[in-house]
This record gives C-alpha cells, structure tokens and sequence, in this order.
C-alpha cells in the first residue's frame, strides 16, 4: 500500500469525558453544600450555609453563624449541633453509601455480562439483613460501641459474599453457577430471617424499617468507615476497567487477549463485596441505585468500562444524594426510609431512559 | 498487497506507570488511614456530661447529670412514672406514641391528658428516631424504652453525647427499682417511696385475695380467660408466657388460655379458643380497636363469655406498659371484671 | 550443519476427549517458524479441538502440546496472549464499541497492569485498520459492521496483538470472494514477510490449496494426511474423508491443482443393474436422456453417461440412479479431461444410445468422439428440422458422418429397445 496518510486518529475518551466530569465535580461540590438546607427541622436557609462555612473553615470564614437571625443561644447550638452533627454527615452517607452502590453495581453488570445486575444479585443483602436481625431482636449491644449493628450486618454480608467467593473459586466458579448459588443463598437466609422475625415484633418493626434502607444514622465516624472504605476498594475497582471491557467479548476471546477470565472474576467480587457490604452495614439495603447509575452513564459515554466504573461512583453518589433531597423535601416532618424513594423515583427515570428513542446502532439489540 | 506488520512497541516511559502506581497506592493509604481513625474513634465508650452514675434496666452503665432540667422521655409508661413523681415540669418533650398525639386519646382519661398538658412541639417521632427533632429540644438526658433501636441509643449517646437511660423493667417488680433509679437521680428519693408504697399495696391487695381463694377447701378454681389485644380472620392476638399481661392476669386470680403458648405474643387459632372455651374474655379497646373489631372475630357467636355477658371491653394499654398506671388502675379493673365484688 | 530451527508449534500424541467421545486422538504436528498450515477436515473432525489446545483452553489427556517451546497451560494467561492471537469463528459482542478501541484491545497482553494506551498505539492501530480495510469507520461502533467486516475488524485485533503465532477458525466464512481472497492473501504475506507462523482451519480446501504451504486433514480426531496441497488433494482423500465424490483439476493460470466435488459418494445401487446386460452408455442433455436412463436403469440395464454438465437435470438423474457420469462444469466447452474420460467410457461400452439431445458447439464433442464407435451408436429419432442444431449444421454433419460409419437409426419411439438389444447381441464380445 502506498504512503497515504492515515484518516485522522480519534482522541481516547479520557479527553472526551474530562471536560464533563470538571463540571460534574463542581455540581456535586455545590449540591454538597445546599442539601444540609433540607431537613426535618425548619433551619432558616442561610443559617445553615453560615453554620457549614463556620464549621468547614474552622471560624475563618464565619465566625458566629447565628448572628443577624433571631434565635435564642440555646436554639442556636441546637441547630449547629443539627446541621454539623446529623445533617451534613447524613449528607455525605448519602454520597459515599451512593458511590459504592453505583461503582459495585457497574463491576457487577461487567462480570455478569448483564445489564439487569445489581449489587444485591449474590445474595448479599439477606445476608446483612439476617445479621441486622440478629442485634435488632436480641438487643445486641457490645458495650457503649457504636458498632453492634453495622458489625453484624456487615459480617452477615461477608459471610454470604465468601460462600460467593469459595464458589467462584472453585471449579464450578461459571457466571451462572454463582448466580444460581446466589439465589439459593437468597431463599434460604430469606426464610432464616423469616424465623428470626417471628421471634420479637418489636425488633422485627426495626428490622423491616432497616430493611427499607436509611441514612439517617450518618455521623462523622460512619461517614469516615464509609469514605475509606470507598477509597480504597473505588479505586482499586476502577483499575478492572480494562479488563471488564475485555470479558464483554466473552471468557475465551477475553483469555485469547490475555485476561485471565476467572481470576479477575474473583478480585473483582471480593471488592465488590467489600464495598456493598460496608454500605449496607450503615445504610440497609437501597435499591436501584446500583442498577441505574451504570446505565445513565452507558447512555452518556459510552461502554468503557474504564469510564463507567468510577462514573458510576459520581452518579450514584449524586443520585441518592438527590433521592435525600427529594425525599426531606417532599415528606419533611418523617423520616421515609430512602430506599421507597429511590425505587419510586428510580424506576420512571429507569423507564425513560430504557424506552427513549435511540439513535444509531441498526443491530443493535434493546 | 504490502503489510504493515506492527512490531514490537516501545516500551513505555517508566514514569507514568511509577507515578500512576504511586497515586492508586496513595489513595488506598488515605482511605485506610480514614477507615481506621473512623473505627477507633467509633469504638471509644461514649462520654457524656455528668457526676452521678447509673445502672439502667439493660445492664448499661451510664453518666448523667444531677437532677436535669431538660429532660425527653421516649415511651409512655416513662411518662406515667415522671408524672407520678411529680416530675413533669422537667420533661421538655416526648414521643409521638404517647397519647394525645396518635389520635388515641380514649386510651387515658381526659383529665389524664389535660393534667399532662403536652404541646405538638414536645413530640419526637420513635419509630424511627428523628434525630434532628430530638436535638431541637436541647435534652441533657434521655430515658428510654425498647421502642427505641439499639443504634439509636448509641448513636443519641455516642455521637451527640447525650446520655441515655433505658428503663424496661423486666417484670412487675421492676416498676418499683425504675421508680427509685428516678427517685435519685432527680433527687426525690422520698417521693419515690410513697409510690411504691401505693403500688406494693395494689399488689398486696391482690395477693391477699388470691390467698383466700387458694385456702378455702376445696380450693376455689380460678376462671379461665382470653385476654386479647387484636383480632384478624385467623384469630385472636393475646399475651404469651412472660409479659406483663400475663403477670397481671396470674396476679387477678385468673388463668390465661394462652399462659402455655410457645411465643411471647402468640395468635390462637380461632378453632383453639373454641375448644378451650374460657369463661371470661376481656377484649382490648385503643389503638383504634372497638368492641365491633371483637365481635366479628372468629367463632365469636360459639363462645359461650360473650352470651354469658362475661365479655368486656378494657384498654389495653394498662395490660403493656410497665408503669404505675398499670398496678393502680389496671389491675384492680381487671379484678372487677373476672372477680366482681371481690374487696 | 546447522540445526533445523525449532518448530514454532508441537504436537505429540495428543488425545483430547470430551467425556466419552474422543475429540483427537494421537495427533502429532510440528510447525515451523512463518510456515501457513491450513488445518482441514469435515465437521467434528477435531480442528477446532486442537486450536483450543494452541490456545490452552484444553488440557491434553495425553501427549504435550507446545506452542514456542512451552505448554500453553504452563504460562500465564498474559504470556500465552503474548505468544498466540486469535481470530475466532464467531464472537458475541454485545456493546457498541467503537472500532478502534477493539482494535487496541489486542494491545492488552503487551501493556503492564497500570500502563496506559499511547498515541502511538493509537495510531499504530489506526493503521492496522487501513491495512484491513476499514480506516474509515474508526468511530463507528463494531455491532454496526456486517458480518465480513467484522471478521476482518477480529482480525485486525489479532494484527495488533502482533503474535508470533497466529491461529485463525474459519477466518472467511462470512466474507464475499473478493475479501476471501483478500483475506488469504495478507495472510499468507504475513507468514512469509513477517515470519508469523499461521494456523487456519479453513473449510474450502481449494483456497487452502491456494494460499497455504501445508495442508493438514484430520478425520474423526485423528491426521490423516499432511503435506504440500499438490501431494494431499487427491480425489480419493476426498472420497475417503468427506465422502464426497470429486475430480482433481490443474488450474490452467496458475498450476494449482484443485478439487471439483460434484457429487455425495452414494453407496453402489443394489439389484439388477450390477449383473444386468451393458454397459450401456447414453448420451444426452438437457433433459433428453433423463426417461431412458430410468427405462434402461428400471430394465436393469448396466449403464454409463456423459458429457453432462453439472446442472443438467440428465445428470441429476444419473446421480439419482448411481450411474457413473462424466461431467464437466456448466457453461464451458467440454475439455480434454472430460472428453478422456468419455473415451474410456465409450471403449468399455457395448453399445451407446444417443438421445435427441440438443447441440451446440460446447457439446459439439459429444458427437464427434463417438466416430471411431459409429459400430456401437443407437441414434434415438429426432424431429427432421434443424431445431436441435445450434451449431451452424455441424451437428447434422456429424450424425451423417455417424450414420454413414454405421450407426443405427431407432425406428419409431419404441423401435430402440429392440435394435437395442440387437445391437447388444451383435457387439463383439469384450475380450
């Protein structure tokens, strides 16, 4: 062939997604610092923003928050202790708990190779639940730790997400053997849980409001566990991108690429046990998020993977961020279990999304 | 057809790879370092402000403050022992549970209610614990019962520091050691006592009638009854084995039909009431139950208490909440119905 | 002397079984360094057995597999992409990917853990994909190519995955001629110029004639034949191992030899026909000789025929009565390989019965050879006008030329069988 110079290369997509992802950020920031006005108590809206930067900025920014509202001292520590001990943990539970729904689920609807995988396909919540149930009707209490609950749920989870594991391991570790072992992992600890809720109503009141998912129970230190853990195992999960886009081809072409297929099956399902684990020990179970977040961003960028996983993160954070919002706005006298919000608002969204016209792929299937 | 066969590539620059391995490393340390600190300071008994320190009903070894001013009460029988102590002008809020809230007001006398004088802006929902409400009362301590969770206990006295009381007597006589445990902890010690001496008197009174049917000879039978808090198609809702109902039910001289039930709070099939028959059924009103609630309930025409006229309707919140309502009016309403004239 | 260089790829003794059934059985193969072996065989035969086995998805129940001087399945999953690429029958991409990103995919094995693409990977890649012919639609995604243009995108990633060793299954399948030819070619350059040893199981034993150096078949799991396509194409290794029954041509341009397949090897008819009166050979067309082929077949006559060209309905019938039959390939001039084998047809022949055929100057032949015969020829009636000749009177010519050297003319439609069977009774006896 003749010298002809090549067509032009097209740019990689980290370029085409920096530019969103500056602007995302900064969405994110601002929403961040607005959401705190939402809240059971009625706090005037500028309050709260003067008690944040007070906080934030250590005093240099604000220094008496409460100066120019009538409000009595006592009130005002009341709402400095409401805005910086309850709500903007809560807050940002809701982003980090999110994150880790949203960049659990995009791993899973890699590995699985299905865009209907959530973080909850393995089993993983019954196992949380039955631990929750445990300290819920036994009033387990590991003397003034703050940690009986999330404690138990989360080895409920690990404990279900290792049977996972050992059978991923394992000579049987086929993407259906381990779904199909989810599911009889479902059932059984779903009837377990089920005599453990016969055993006390009150707890078993408890146990099914946990059931429906919460972040009202953000402090500073669960806010801490969460993030970390989100760090840590977020990024390391992001690193599988590659990989996940080359298992899309299926296992052999993927190990003819030179992925080992069942290895990184394995890694990436101890992260994402790790990290669903963890937010559902502080949260209860939230659906939809997971499930969703990786499609908004298919549908925005594309199917790298190496862009949906951590993308995922970003909307699943701003997603149940959002669900909060809406959710202290709409119903601001009650606590309503955030998971009915996001189903109830997640899944017309899921609708519109699934059923707006596409414009290009002739072949492609649905 | 010339090929252009990609060779080897060149290998890549050993900075990137170092500085992307050195960023991923640094983000994993951050997040340990966060996650750790987290924990251990999650870990760290609570501290809350006081000098006087006491064991509640659950075993938890608290500090309070002397005799606080600003005081929430979460759970109606809690309220119940505040009042009778005279303690009312401390507490600054309440649940939502208790009456005058849920539209259960028939449940107390109107004169109870209005000698309370809640206002709406006490109420703190429980069921789940709304912290933000709670903080907007400025409590310097908290008591408790089990309608509150594990997590919200701790998280009341582990994040917001303030300390938290829980007060769930496991049985009848518990009701007196959690009115001595207010009785010093606000410092009306003596107060304490009259009360319990009322209530060991209820009981006394009871126990002394119970006597005189047991050593008569023969021994006076005690009726059988169905005390029933709720009705569904299948059957009736009653007190198993080691509640208060049950307690209250022994101590009137009585024997439930469900006193050997397997549950707690068990629901006796419609067909088992049937065969057993009782005497007496004492149906509980409240909490939105009337007696036309009861009398569509299964079997209820077969059962020979309600046309025998030996079926009566009772609140039922004197048979659950431990406090001294229950022994001062609810045991002798009992005793009136299954033993009438019994003084 | 210097050692021969090590081969590329090793088989020895290889048996791989799938439960009971025995998918290869004792293979050995040795490939060198930039050779194009084309593996052939029927369905089941076990090609794509031993590709898997290249490729380590197998582990061998017996015998050792080598691929450049190491077991598959003794080297990482990376360093086995390293070694080998692949170009799969079939591959179930569900995402849109844009063309070029599955392209760099093939960079994969050649990247460390946390290295990323280059520019000039980029465009490395870019160029692989004007090499394949699809430079244009980088951006598009991969479900919207057709099927060929798929599989030269598949093999453009096997491209920048730059394997010494390159296996491909059934790489032309979905392709038209042109990029079948296309595909071959490049192939074969980058076996000979690039010295990338190539393994193709390829369905088409004529293009794998063509472009490979070696042509390995297997049957039912083991390795029948292995050699230069000029010493394994033989008709009888076609007969033998696909059950097909062919003729082996030289192409006239360019010296090759290929197989025409014109026929399912069917067993040998029963009956009659083996012991019957004959041979007797037709010569017809167009439909012409089909009723007495049928009435002499049914009379159990033993017979032959011929020249046919492969559409022909008479040669449909012969095969539907197994009666051997000289072809030739539609829409050409009967050649000398065809006109040969009438020859020996019609010298074992007791009598030849020629049905009003129509003429014309590709079949022109199937008259003239029967000259040195006229003693032996049945002329069937034909209508007296020249309706049959399309070859300017050469065909009335030549049955002059027939009657006149002693050929019999059948009088009337059913007057043939009785000068048939005289003139069987009259031919002179084989020796």
């Amino acid at each position: 062939m003749a010298a002809v110079a090549a067509p032009a290369v097209p740019p990689p997509v980290r370029l085409r997604v920096g530019r969103a992802a500056g602007l995302l950020a900064l969405v994110l920031g601002a929403t961040l610092l607005l959401s705190p006005i939402l809240g059971n108590v009625a706090i005037p809206p500028g309050l709260v923003v003067r008690i944040l930067l007070d906080h934030l900025s250590g005093g240099w920014l604000v220094s008496s928050p409460c100066a120019g509202f009538a409000v009595s001292p006592r009130l005002c520590a009341a709402y400095g202790e409401i805005v910086w001990e309850s709500r903007f943990p809560e807050v940002l539970l809701a982003l980090g708990a999110g994150a880790a729904l949203g960049c659990s689920g995009a791993s899973l609807q890699g590995i699985f190779r299905n865009p209907l995988a959530d973080p909850f396909l393995l089993g993983i919540s019954s196992g949380a639940t039955v631990g929750a149930a445990l300290v819920f009707d036994f009033r387990i209490d590991l003397s003034q730790a703050n940690l009986a609950l999330p404690l138990f749920a989360f080895v409920g989870a690990l404990a279900t997400g290792g049977v996972i594991l050992l059978a991923a391991r394992s000579r049987f570790g086929s993407v259906e053997t381990l779904l199909l072992t989810g599911v009889a992992l479902s059932s059984f600890l779903s009837s377990l849980l089920s005599l453990l809720l016969l055993v006390n109503p009150t707890g078993s009141l408890q146990v099914d409001f946990w059931l429906l998912g919460n972040i009202g129970d953000g402090t500073w230190s669960v806010d801490g566990i969460v993030l970390g853990v989100l760090l840590i195992t977020g990024t390391l999960l992001s690193l599988f991108g590659r990989e996940l886009n080359l298992l899309q081809l299926g296992n052999d072409v993927a190990q003819s690429l030179g992925v080992d297929a069942r290895r990184v099956r394995v890694l990436v399902l101890l992260l994402t046990c790790l990290t669903t684990a963890v937010a559902v020990a502080f949260t209860g179970i939230i659906g939809f998020v997971g499930l969703v977040s990786p499609h908004i961003i298919r549908r925005t960028f594309g199917t790298d993977y190496r862009i949906v996983v951590p993308g995922s993160a970003v909307v699943g954070g701003a997603f149940l961020l959002g669900a909060r919002d809406l959710s202290v706005w709409v119903l601001p006298s009650s606590v309503l279990p955030i998971g009915i919000f996001t189903a109830f608002a997640g899944a017309p969204f899921f609708a519109y999304l699934l059923y707006r016209r596409r414009s290009r792929s002739p072949m492609g299937a649905v | 057809m010339s090929l252009n066969i990609p060779t080897a590539p060149t290998p890549p620059s050993p900075r990137t790879v170092s500085m992307a391995l050195f960023a991923v490393g640094l983000l994993v340390v951050a997040g340990a370092a966060i996650a750790a600190t987290s924990v251990y300071f999650d870990l760290r008994p609570a501290t809350t402000p006081g000098d006087l320190t006491v064991t509640d009903d659950l075993g938890r070894t608290v500090t309070v403050p002397h005799d606080p001013s600003r005081v929430v009460v979460l759970g109606p029988s809690i309220l119940d022992a505040m009042v009778s102590l005279g303690l009312r002008s401390h507490v600054v809020g309440v649940d939502c549970y208790v009456p005058a809230f849920g539209g259960i007001d028939e449940d107390y006398s109107a004169g109870q209610i209005a000698n309370w004088s809640l206002s709406p802006s006490m109420c703190v929902q429980v069921e789940p614990l709304v912290d933000e409400e709670l903080l907007n009362l400025t409590p310097q301590l908290v008591l408790a019962t089990t309608i509150v969770s594990v997590l919200d206990v701790e998280t009341i006295s582990q994040t917001y520091h303030i300390p938290v009381v829980m007060l769930q007597p496991p049985s009848l006589s518990g009701i007196e050691v959690d009115l001595d445990l207010l009785g010093s902890i606000f410092g009306v010690a003596s107060q304490a006592q009259a009360v319990n001496a009322e209530l060991a008197a209820g009981i006394a009174n009871a126990t002394a009638f119970q006597a005189n049917l047991t050593d008569q000879y023969p021994p006076v039978p005690f009726p059988t009854v169905l005390v029933t808090y709720d009705v569904d198609s299948n059957g009736y809702w009653t007190y198993g084995p080691g509640t208060f109902g049950e307690s209250l039910i022994e101590l009137a001289s009585a024997t439930s039909i469900s006193a050997n039930a397997t549950l707690q709070y068990p629901e006796l099939p419609g067909e088992e009431v049937l065969a057993d028959n009782p005497t007496y059924i004492v149906y509980g009103t409240g909490f939105g139950l009337t007696e036309s609630n009861f009398t569509g309930a299964p079997f209820w025409s077969s059962l020979s208490a309600p046309s025998d006229g030996h079926a009566y309707g009772m609140y039922s919140i004197y048979l659950t909440e431990p406090d001294p309502t229950m022994i001062l009016v609810g045991l002798p309403l009992l005793l009136d119905l299954l033993h009438p004239g019994w003084e | 002397m210097t050692d021969p260089p090590s081969p590329a790829v090793r088989l020895s003794g290889v048996t791989i079984r799938y439960g009971e059934r025995v998918a290869l059985a004792g293979v050995d193969l040795e490939v060198r360094p930039g050779e194009f072996v084309a593996l052939a065989g029927p369905n089941g035969s076990g090609k794509t057995t031993l590709l898997r086995a290249l490729l380590g998805f197998l582990s061998p129940d017996a015998g050792v597999v080598e691929v450049l001087g190491g077991e598959p399945r003794s080297v990482s999953v990376r360093e086995r992409a390293r070694r080998v690429a692949w170009v799969p029958q079939e591959e179930g991409a569900r995402d849109d990917v844009p063309l070029l990103d599955y392209l760099l995919y093939g960079r994969y094995a050649q990247l460390r853990p946390l290295e990323g693409e280059t520019d000039e990977d980029r465009s490395r890649a870019m160029g692989v994909l004007a090499e394949v012919g699809l430079a244009d639609r980088a951006e598009d995604g991969i479900l919207s190519l057709s099927g060929g243009e798929r599989q030269r995108a598949i093999l453009g990633r096997a491209l920048v995955q730059a394997s010494p060793v390159l296996l491909l299954d059934e790489p032309t399948a979905h392709l038209d001629i042109g990029h079948q030819l296309d595909l071959l070619g490049r192939v074969r350059s980058l076996a000979a110029v690039g010295r990338v040893t190539v393994i193709a199981a390829l369905h088409d034993l004529n293009l794998a004639a063509r472009f490979a150096d070696r042509i390995v078949v297997l049957s039912r799991g083991r390795k029948v034949a292995d050699g230069p396509p000029a010493s394994v194409l033989s008709e009888e290794l076609l007969e033998r191992v696909w059950g097909v029954v062919a003729e082996l041509r030289r192409d006239r341009r360019t010296g090759a030899s290929y197989l025409l397949p014109y026929r399912p090897a069917t067993p040998a008819p029963q009956g009659p026909t083996s012991l019957g009166p004959g041979p007797v050979h037709v010569v017809g067309g167009g439909g012409t000789a089909s009723p007495l082929l049928r009435a002499l077949a049914e009379q159990g006559y033993r017979l032959t025929a011929g020249v046919l060209n492969l559409l022909d309905s008479d040669h449909e019938t012969a095969q539907e009565l197994g009666v051997p039959c000289t072809v030739e390939v539609p829409f050409a001039p009967i050649g000398p390989e065809a006109r040969a084998r009438l020859r020996g047809m019609l010298e074992a022949a007791r009598a030849i019965v020629v049905a009003p055929f129509p003429v014309g100057p590709s079949n022109l032949s199937n008259l003239e050879d029967l000259q040195p015969f006229a003693s032996r020829v049945l002329l069937l009636p034909r209508t007296k006008n020249d309706a049959w000749d399309f070859a300017d009177g050469a065909a009335t010519r030549a049955l002059a030329a027939l009657r006149s050297a002693g050929a019999v003319e059948a009088a009337g439609p059913d007057g043939w069988r009785t000068a048939l069977n005289d003139r069987l009774d009259l031919a002179p006896k084989p020796a």
